[in-house]
């Protein structure tokens, strides 16, 4: 059965395209623009991983991070994000936080080889 | 190669056919002969019988002839006058059977004569023995003593017969090479169309394993065509698989740029400091909304105009001003940065006030290429004067 991988991004365009590349990888992916979706996602489809966006319209993204966590503490999870950080911070502070950071601009198939790579597939 | 085949396969049939038809008009032609041959070995045989028919017959009325001199009686007269009558008869009947027969007419002919004058002889000896009795006709009896004339006419029969006799021989000869021609034809006629049948045989299995062979090959070629198309096909949805990831790989690139392009133009326009992005000769090429904010000068004024249509340098004794562009210029032409120099801003109405700038070259790879201003005003409302 295909990995189901959850996608929180509160703009389409990133949703629609991502969603795209992964079904074309064979995943089944389900996409959410809010937290509340994402929860709600969490509850009825638990995914095996998870993909976030850090500044969404309605809350902090690790802050969602944060709380799915609680319920899937051994998902893996991608922070894919706009904003850049410097190594030191990614190495000592959000690598606590998510399984990877990656930035917006990396290209599709260097997101589908974390994501193959952190699904152990 | 498939129409040359059909071609001497159908020359072959038709010389078997034409074997076939030649054997068929010589047996023809070989019955009409038998037949023919037929009827000429029972006409000889008739002329045969006919002449064999002559001969007892005139021996028979020479013998009664004979009877009737010595009795007299009437019975043997009869039988003598009939006889003579069956002569005459066989006679006529054996000039019929020869006379298309030019040879055998002129010895019938011959033959004729001779028996005519017998029966003319016998016929006056029976005459005279009638009328006179055995006397009168011991003279005319005497004068044909020894029966030389009876036996020339049996030797002229009998040549007849022989004649007969070595035609029928010839005749027989003549038949059986005539059969054996035959034979040897219907035979090489038979062998003839055999040898062409297997020719015909081995042209039409040749033919067949010509049309075999080529099917195979059209089935191979086929295969292979078909392994090509499969192969080109999944080549051509590999490709379209590639040219569809790239694509998207394309579309996600440039959505993920025009994000984050959007989102360093927010951080900037974001920050409550006045920004301005200078080029090297310190010409305004980008503001923040702040510096519209404390300026009342829209982007639009500003761009293209010098540095100091809206900031400069703080005077260093009060009515004495600074030039700006001279400490910007060193610190830009020396790749370092300025911090918190003391400045004023200006605004639309030309009115100043105080305010504190850094500057930090503009680098593309290790190019100064600009700088980027800040400027942070020191008091809360913009001062008089200007």
């Amino acid at each position: 059965m295909s990995k189901h991988v959850l996608l929180i991004d509160d703009e389409a365009n990133i949703r629609e395209l991502l969603a795209i590349a992964l079904q074309g990888k064979g995943y089944r992916v389900t996409a959410a623009a809010s937290a509340d979706e994402a929860q709600m996602t969490v509850r009825k489809d638990p995914p095996d991983l998870i993909i976030s966006d850090l500044q969404l319209e309605d809350e902090d993204g690790l802050a969602i991070i944060a709380q799915l966590k609680t319920t899937l503490p051994n998902v893996p999870v991608i922070l894919l994000t706009g904003v850049l950080f410097d190594p030191q911070v990614v190495r000592e502070n959000l690598s606590k936080k998510v399984s990877c950071y990656l930035e917006k601009t990396s290209s599709l198939s260097k997101i589908t080889d974390t994501i193959k790579r952190l699904l152990e597939e | 190669m498939k129409e040359k085949a059909i071609r001497r396969i159908l020359v072959i049939f038709l010389l078997i056919s034409a074997v076939v038809v030649a054997v068929a008009i010589a047996a023809v032609r070989n019955i009409n002969q038998a037949i023919a041959g037929s009827d000429w070995v029972n006409h000889t045989h008739s002329v045969i019988l006919e002449a064999d028919a002559l001969r007892s017959d005139l021996f028979l009325a020479d013998g009664a002839l004979h009877t009737f001199v010595l009795t007299g009686d009437a019975r043997d007269h009869g039988a003598c006058s009939e006889a003579l009558s069956n002569v005459e008869e066989d006679l006529e009947i054996t000039r019929a059977l020869t006379r298309s027969e030019p040879a055998q007419a002129a010895q019938v002919a011959d033959i004729g004569s001779l028996v005519e004058a017998r029966v003319a002889f016998l016929r006056s000896v029976l005459s005279a023995r009638q009328s006179g009795g055995a006397d009168s006709v011991r003279a005319t009896l005497a004068s044909d003593a020894g029966g030389a004339a009876l036996h020339k006419i049996q030797r002229a029969l009998e040549k007849l017969k022989d004649d007969e006799l070595a035609l029928l021989t010839a005749r027989d000869t003549a038949s059986y090479l005539q059969a054996q021609a035959m034979r040897y034809t219907v035979w090489t006629g038979v062998v003839l169309d055999v040898l062409l049948l297997a020719a015909s045989g081995w042209l039409i299995r040749d033919d067949i394993a010509a049309r075999r062979r080529l099917a195979e090959a059209l089935e191979e070629a086929n295969r292979g065509l078909t392994e090509k198309v499969r192969e080109r096909t999944a080549e051509l949805e590999s490709s379209n698989k590639e040219l569809s990831a790239e694509n998207l790989e394309r579309q996600w690139s440039n959505q993920a740029l025009e994000h984050q392009l959007r989102y360093n133009h927010l951080i900037i326009d974001s920050i409550n400091d006045l920004v301005f992005v200078l080029t090297k000769a310190l010409n305004i090429s980008r503001v923040n909304p702040a510096v519209a904010q404390a300026t009342g000068m829209s982007a639009s004024d500003l761009v293209g105009q010098p540095l100091s249509r809206v900031a400069r340098a703080a005077p260093r004794a009060p009515g004495e001003a600074a030039p700006l562009a001279d400490p910007l210029f060193q610190a830009l032409n020396a790749g370092r940065d300025l911090r918190d120099l003391p400045s004023v801003l200006v605004d639309k109405l030309g009115r100043t006030q105080p305010a504190v700038l850094s500057m930090t070259p503009l680098r593309d790879r290790d190019k100064v290429v600009g700088a980027v201003i800040t400027v942070r005003v020191q008091a809360p409302s913009p001062a008089s004067g200007g």
